[in-house]
C-alpha cells in the first residue's frame, strides 16, 4: 500500500481518486478543482505571511521559553518554528470534515467492518502485501528524487524478491527473510524535502486531510501508480477503492480513538495530519 | 578470609545499584506494556480488563506532567482547583477513548528499538508495534519523578499526543475562558 493508504487518518481514500483520475485522464474535467487551484501560486508566501491567522504562531520570549521548558514544551525543537498548519480555507475544510466524518461513520466504517468479518486478517494481510508491492514505483522514484539511494535500491530489491519468491508480491519475503523494510515515500514528501511548504490545509472529500502541496503530490504519484493505468477507468477506480478498504480494515479504530480523545476533533485531525507529515518529511 | 570479605564487598556493590536504581526507562515501559498485553490476552470480563488497564495506566503515566504540557503557558491561567479538575478530566478523556478500543487489539507485538536522552530527567523510548499490515512507530517520552520513570507523552507515527492536545487547547483558550474549556471537557467525559 502506498503512503496514501498508510496515512493514519486518511482512512477513507475511497471515491475521490476518481476525480483525480478524471482530471489526469480527460482534459475537459480539469476545472473541477478550482478551490485549491487558486491557492497554488501563493504557496510559500502564505507560510510566511499568515502570521495574523487565528492559529497564532509561537513568538515566545526567552523568559517564556524557560518556563515552557519546565513544562516539557521544548523537547527537541524550537517552538519558534510554526507548530501548526495554516488554515485559510477553513470554511471549505470544516464543511468537508463534516462530510467525511458522516461518510466515515455511515458508509466506510460499516462496510469495512463487514468486509473484515468475512475475510480473515491473514488473507487481508496477503492482499495488502500485493498492493504494497505494485506501488513500488511511487516509493522508488520519490526515494531517488530525495537522493535516498539506499531506500531506492531497497525498493527495487524488495520488488525483485517479492515478485518472484514472494509469489507476485503476496508474501513480503523481502522483509521477513531478508530484513528489507519498505520506505514510505511520496511526492508530497519530496516537495517538502525541497522546502516547499504545505501552502494551506486542504480537506479532500473522501480522502481526508491533506494540503495544497500534498494534493499536488497525490496527483504526481498517480502517474507512478500502476493501477491508475488500468482501463476502463471504472475498473481502475474499483480496484483502488478495494485496495483502500483492505488497507483501512487494519486501522478500523484509529479515527474513533482520535475523535474520541479530542476536545475539538476538527483541530485534532488537522494537527495530527500536520505532525504526521512533518515527521515523514523530516525522516 | 580475605577472599571472603572481598566477595562480600563485591556483592554489596552489586546490590546497591539494584536497590536504589529505579530501573531504566525501557524496562519500565516494557513491563507496563507487557502487563497490558497480558490483560488483553486474558479471559477476564471486559469490565475487569478495563479496570486492570486503568490501574496500570495510573502507574505508567504522569497525568500531572501531561496536563501541564498540554496547556503550556496557559497552565497558569487556571487556578489550583481548575488545575486539579483539568488533570482529572484529561485522564478520564484519555481512558474513555483508548481503553475500550484497545480491547480489540491482542495479536500485536511491541519491539523496542532504542532510548534517546532528551535531558537529564527526560528520555524517549522508541518502539514499534508490529501488526499484520504494518509496523507502527510508537515512542514514549518519559520523565523521572521520585525515582520512577513515568510516561508524559506518546508519539504514534510522528504524532505527539501532547502536541495534538496543545494545539486544540491553545485554539480554544484563545477565544474562551478556562472555565468554558473545563465545561467542554466535562461534557466530553459525560458528567455535567
Amino acid at each position: 500500500m502506498s503512503t496514501i493508504t498508510h496515512h493514519p487518518i486518511t482512512l477513507f481514500l475511497i471515491i475521490f481518486i476518481n476525480l483525480l483520475l478524471g482530471i489526469t485522464g480527460c482534459a475537459h474535467t480539469g476545472k473541477s478543482t478550482s478551490p485549491p487551484g487558486k491557492e497554488d501560486l501563493t504557496f510559500q508566501n502564505q507560510e510566511k505571511t499568515e502570521q495574523s491567522s487565528p492559529e497564532k504562531q509561537e513568538n515566545e520570549t526567552a523568559a517564556e521559553k524557560m518556563s515552557d521548558d519546565k513544562l516539557f514544551l521544548l523537547d527537541d525543537e524550537e517552538e519558534t518554528v510554526p507548530t501548526t498548519i495554516k488554515d485559510p480555507l477553513h470554511g471549505w475544510n470544516r464543511a468537508m470534515f463534516t462530510f467525511n466524518d458522516r461518510f466515515y461513520f455511515l458508509v466506510a466504517q460499516p462496510l469495512t467492518k463487514g468486509y473484515a468479518k468475512i475475510v480473515h486478517a491473514d488473507v487481508r494481510a496477503v492482499i495488502n502485501n500485493f498492493f504494497l508491492n505494485i506501488s513500488m514505483p511511487i516509493r522508488f522514484v520519490n526515494s531517488l528524487l530525495q537522493l535516498k539511494f539506499k531506500s531506492a535500491g531497497t525498493e527495487l530489491l524488495r520488488f525483485g524478491i517479492n515478485s518472484t519468491l514472494g509469489v507476485v508480491g503476496f508474501l513480503d519475503v523481502a522483509k521477513i527473510d531478508y530484513g528489507l523494510e519498505s520506505s514510505d515515500e511520496d511526492f508530497g514528501q519530496t516537495l517538502g524535502k525541497y522546502q516547499l511548504g504545505h501552502g494551506a490545509y486542504f480537506m479532500l472529500p473522501f480522502l481526508g486531510p491533506s494540503s495544497i502541496r500534498d494534493s499536488v503530490g497525490l496527483l504526481g504519484d498517480l502517474f507512478l501508480y500502476p493501477i491508475g493505468y488500468i482501463k476502463p477507468q471504472e475498473l481502475s477506480l474499483g480496484i483502488y477503492t478495494y485496495e483502500s478498504m483492505n488497507g483501512f480494515s487494519f486501522n478500523l479504530n484509529d479515527y474513533d480513538i482520535l475523535k474520541g480523545a479530542a476536545v475539538d476533533p476538527y483541530t485534532a485531525v488537522r494537527d495530527a495530519y500536520y505532525q504526521n507529515r512533518k515527521a515523514k518529511v523530516d525522516e | 578470609m580475605k577472599i571472603r570479605s572481598f566477595v562480600m564487598v563485591i556483592l554489596c556493590i552489586m546490590l546497591i545499584p539494584a536497590k536504589t536504581y529505579a530501573g531504566d526507562p525501557t524496562d519500565t515501559v516494557t513491563t507496563h506494556v507487557d502487563r497490558v498485553m497480558n490483560v488483553l490476552k486474558g479471559n477476564a470480563s471486559e469490565e475487569s480488563k478495563k479496570a486492570d488497564i486503568r490501574k496500570i495506566a495510573g502507574i505508567m503515566f504522569d497525568f500531572t506532567a501531561m496536563s501541564k504540557a498540554t496547556l503550556g503557558k496557559n497552565w497558569t491561567k487556571l487556578d489550583t482547583d481548575q488545575q486539579q479538575e483539568f488533570i482529572r478530566l484529561l485522564r478520564a478523556m484519555l481512558e474513555n477513548a483508548y481503553i475500550s478500543k484497545i480491547l480489540d487489539y491482542s495479536d500485536e507485538k511491541a519491539v523496542y528499538i532504542k532510548e534517546r536522552a532528551l535531558s537529564d530527567t527526560r528520555v524517549e523510548v522508541q518502539s514499534k508495534l508490529v501488526t499484520k499490515s504494518a509496523d507502527i512507530p510508537m515512542d514514549y517520552r518519559m520523565v523521572k519523578t521520585e525515582e520512577q520513570w513515568k510516561v508524559y507523552d506518546v508519539i504514534i507515527e510522528g504524532v505527539s499526543l501532547i502536541k495534538n492536545y496543545r494545539t486544540q487547547f491553545r485554539e480554544i483558550l484563545s477565544t474562551q475562558t478556562p472555565e468554558e474549556l473545563l465545561q467542554v471537557m466535562r461534557k466530553k467525559v459525560g458528567k455535567i
